[in-house]
């Protein structure tokens, strides 16, 4: 639903980071970590990138995703890792159920609520190359 | 081509961090805070001010801010109720976030309050991302919504606790069976608790105390 602002937040991050790190030659793509409980189309969010994306030092790049499954901990019998999809007809997508796949107890978020950049592929600079 | 790896902070880092310093508050302040979300139209107003008067009876000191894109409506029903209530307009966002929700918490008289309800922007999208701080959080539909309402939105539903189905005496009139809802939503969230609530007569509202620990 958010998908320009949070386009513009992530570009902020990079142009931050490009401040202190820079690199040499074309950013080609910039790759984002997204938990898949946002509620964030993954297409309006590269497409919101692409746009905003011009005159930046990111003109150009494609915003490659990858969705980060939920992970929780349960408080109750201990468990930690992947949950349960719920499939059934009727959902328009496999819905990640937040009760422990194990007790069936509540059970914490730790990891499926994410959204930042993790890696940049670049050209290297010609002009640097020769 | 290379590839360099970056890390760059969460863009929802800095909302966790407000969200968790509002906790830090309401917690500091001894205020038991409840993000109420919901569909446009499900009562979600008429359910606070029902949820309220029982919380007077037992002697408990009630507040309430009304979240909503504009106007004052809901903060006069409030007030007329006699609730410690607030206004907060969006300007044109779809719901509320921690960050204005911080800057109401400080001008609320929060040691005027046991309990405080917070009144999301009528909405099952957004709210679902945007953690305000509360210790609780509700979400409330109503049958005259149609029996399809959690499968359309199914995300708010999976990560809220608590699921209020008003209205339920429409349901014969809209043809709409209150189970359809109940059943959707143990799918999604098995550890959730759901009620059956008719803010108007009062139906359901001791057992919603209830299932929010109050």
């Amino acid at each position: 639903m958010h998908e320009y602002s949070l386009a513009h937040a992530l570009l902020q991050a990079l142009t931050d980071h490009l401040r202190e790190h820079p690199v040499r030659g074309r950013i080609r793509a910039v790759h984002v970590r997204k938990g898949e409980l946002l509620i964030l189309s993954e297409e309006a969010l590269a497409e919101a990138w692409r746009i905003l994306a011009e005159g930046t030092a990111a003109a150009g790049s494609e915003l490659q995703i990858e969705r980060v499954p939920v992970k929780v901990r349960c408080g109750s019998c201990g468990y930690a890792g992947p949950v349960r999809y719920s499939t059934d007809e009727g959902w328009h997508f496999a819905v990640p159920v937040l009760s422990c796949p194990r007790c069936g107890g509540r059970a914490e978020v730790v990891e499926g609520r994410e959204l930042a950049i993790v890696g940049l592929s670049v050209d290297e600079d010609s002009s640097e190359a020769g | 081509m290379h590839d360099i790896r970056v890390g760059t902070e969460d863009v929802f880092k800095r909302q966790l961090e407000l969200a968790a310093r509002n906790y830090e508050l309401l917690q500091n302040r001894k205020v038991r805070a409840f993000n109420v979300m919901g569909a446009i139209g499900s009562g979600k107003t008429l359910l606070i001010l029902r949820l309220a008067e029982r919380l007077k009876d037992k002697g408990l000191r009630v507040g309430a801010i009304a979240g909503d894109v504009a106007g004052d409506d809901d903060y006069q029903r409030f007030a007329a109720a006699g609730l410690v209530a607030a206004n907060l307009n969006t300007g044109d966002d779809c719901h509320l976030d921690a960050h204005r929700v911080g800057h109401a918490l400080e001008d609320f008289p929060l040691g005027e309050v046991d309990v405080l309800f917070i009144e999301n922007v009528g909405n099952l999208v957004c709210p679902a991302d945007f953690p305000l701080g509360t210790e609780g959080e509700l979400v409330v539909i109503s049958v005259t919504e149609g029996d399809d309402m959690v499968r359309k939105h199914p995300k708010i539903f999976a990560q809220t606790d608590v699921l209020a189905v008003n209205k339920v005496d429409l349901a014969g009139f809209v043809g709409v069976d209150p189970m359809v809802l109940v059943d959707d939503y143990r799918r999604l969230n098995p550890h959730g608790k759901v009620v059956l609530t008719d803010a108007r007569s009062g139906r359901g509202v001791d057992e919603l105390l209830g299932a929010l620990g109050l």
